[in-house]
């Protein structure tokens, strides 16, 4: 077994969603990494406890964090919006004493400390500077030929600028992660970086409707077969349209050898083809 | 002074043929400018046409903000050396106003907007004495609640990036609701709380998809998208019942209940009506479909759940 990572599975990776745990467990074994599942921890708050208070949301992500310093790991999650909540706490807390201190006084109730040891991955960061891309593209067992990808990063790992995983004016990220699968990259397209609207989802279903669809047009329009995004919100969000979707995780688990339905390729509702 | 080469990309617009296009304009140009000065160095040796809008170039008058290889920003304020991506720095104006010439946008509907929230400080009789022989006293402690909002310059560079506006063109815009925030949140305002969230109710506070391109784009460290969400939380705490408030409820309660948030019964509890109810109805079904057996529809309560209320309580105690 590889070396451990705590795993933080938000409410994307459990009930309605729980498929997308096991397409990251699949990723984890394909990447030789062991999994330290955070099972006490807790929803990061969506943005929607911040509705209740911004304090809540610090102590619950401290919380979080600090679970994962108590296993002695560090923090991955998939999702672009609790990679984003989890950082910006880690940023408050790290850059303000009295904040941290008053947290860590309410956390000593279940005998938690938050020490600030702990990295935040998301996929992005997590290949790059904890796997390594060279070590990455060394799991990879076959090329996935013949399909034009437009790679679709969502706002959360490039926005606000404090968390951003890579340069948010020229992010090359996603493209380095895509293209040792073998797929051809289609990027420049038309509202490559205009938001899924997933979390309008409930507040202004609309809106959601009308922003989802922009990036998968842009993205045909430009000649893509297939959009990639690493955040199963963005997935949720775009996926039933007209242009098909799919979560990176899935794609680098079928270059890593498993077969469309191991990728379960069968849970995305607009379907996807790949000419293997 | 140390000269640098590279290409400055902008976006032109003529109004007279109505013809936008992207022209590069290679410079060769000492190091040291600001996108501002760029742009005036190019319209000084190269291209006298090029039209942009600018005044003080300190960061304060709020006139020179456009859009730098896709993030909104202003151009005095930014060092053009910092944004040469491969060789090249793409400059366009603001997204979601009428442009008028090159750079320059008409900011009129944005302040049209602006107008709807009621962006000026009605005294609180009560707070705010008529006679001007004493003061109307404001604690530090109460200033600091909206101190940050008040350096808002209506640069509007929120609104030029603003992921919202692209998927609905009523939406009010982050600035508004900033203000919005701020006059709510300042002591010596008389207007109803409540009246002053009707104001941000159609097409405000629930239409915003909390991207965060605001908190990147703002000059003065101002996070309208945090505003909003400070915003919605006064819309619940007052008593408003739509789905946003609802979710906010419900999210609460499951989060404390289980940890999680129960997705499976969220768009009835959110929705309320028939519509969500069917919502929920049909994720029902998928789960059968897949096989999943009824206590893993929805999350349930982990190792320890005391525990962790325990802490919730008390940290919700703190947060009061």
């Amino acid at each position: 077994m590889g070396k451990k990572i705590g795993i933080y599975p938000g409410c994307c990776f459990q009930g309605a969603d729980v498929h997308n745990y096991d397409i990251l467990v699949a990723f984890l074994k394909n990447m030789d990494l062991e999994e330290v599942l955070l099972d006490r921890s807790a929803c990061c708050g969506g943005g929607v406890i911040d509705e209740t208070n911004k304090l809540i949301v610090y102590g619950l992500n401290a919380r979080n964090i600090a679970l994962a310093e108590e296993a002695g790991v560090d923090l991955y999650t998939p999702c672009n919006t609790c990679y984003m909540i989890i950082a910006k706490t880690k940023l408050a807390l790290d850059s303000d004493p009295k904040l941290k201190e008053k947290i860590n006084e309410i956390l000593a109730e279940e005998g938690l400390e938050y020490k600030g040891t702990a990295t935040i991955y998301h996929t992005l960061n997590l290949i790059r500077d904890f796997i390594g891309l060279e070590e990455y593209k060394s799991k990879l067992k076959r090329k996935i030929e013949g399909v034009k990808v437009a790679p679709y990063y969502g706002c959360h790992v490039l926005a606000p600028n404090e968390v951003a995983l890579d340069d948010p004016e020229n992010p090359t990220l996603l493209k380095e992660i895509l293209e040792p699968l073998g797929v051809e990259i289609v990027d420049g397209y038309k509202n490559e970086y205009t938001c899924c609207g997933y979390h309008a989802s409930y507040t202004n279903p609309q809106q959601k409707e009308q922003l989802a669809v922009k990036p998968l047009e842009g993205a045909k329009e430009a000649g893509a077969d297939l959009v990639a995004t690493p955040c199963p919100l963005c997935h949720k969000a775009m996926d039933g349209h007209d242009e098909p979707i799919i979560q990176v995780l899935q794609l680098i688990n079928v270059a890593c050898g498993m077969t469309p339905e191991e990728a379960l390729f069968h849970y995305n509702k607009t379907p996807v083809n790949l000419a293997l | 002074m140390k000269k640098i080469k590279y290409i400055a990309r902008i976006k032109r617009y003529n109004p007279d043929t109505k013809e936008s296009y992207w022209q590069d304009f290679p410079v060769e140009v000492e190091d040291s400018l600001t996108v501002l000065e760029l742009l005036m160095y190019i319209k000084d040796k190269i291209d006298g046409s090029l039209t942009f809008r600018a005044f003080c170039r300190s960061a304060i008058c709020g006139s020179c903000a456009m859009v730098i290889n896709g993030r909104a920003g202003l151009s005095c304020k930014i060092q053009a050396k910092d944004k040469i991506r491969n060789g090249v720095i793409r400059i366009e104006p603001l997204h979601h106003l009428p442009v008028v010439k090159d750079l320059v946008v008409d900011q009129e509907p944005a302040f049209d907007k602006f107008k709807k929230i009621k962006p000026y400080l009605v005294p609180d009789p009560k707070k705010v004495p008529d006679s001007l022989n004493s003061e109307s006293l404001v604690t530090p402690e109460e200033f600091k609640l909206y101190d940050k909002q008040t350096d808002c310059i209506l640069c509007m560079a929120c609104y030029g990036s603003c992921n919202a506006l692209e998927g609905e063109e009523k939406y009010l815009g982050p600035f508004q609701l900033t203000k919005a925030f701020r006059f709510i949140a300042d002591s010596r305002d008389g207007v109803d709380i409540e009246e002053r969230i009707k104001l941000v109710e159609d097409h405000g506070i629930w239409d915003c998809v909390q991207c965060q391109m605001c908190l990147a784009a703002c000059p003065k460290g101002i996070k309208p998208a945090e505003d909003i969400l400070e915003l919605r939380r006064i819309a619940k705490d007052s008593g408003e019942d739509n789905p946003g408030t609802r979710r906010a409820k419900h999210w609460f309660a499951d989060v404390f209940a289980t940890g999680q948030i129960d997705k499976w019964h969220l768009p009835e509890n959110a929705f309320g009506d028939e519509v969500g109810k069917e919502m929920t109805k049909q994720l029902e079904e998928e789960f059968r479909a897949r096989g999943l057996k009824e206590e893993e529809f929805g999350p349930q309560p982990f190792d320890g759940i005391e525990q962790f209320q325990k802490f919730l309580k008390r940290l919700v105690k703190e947060a009061e």
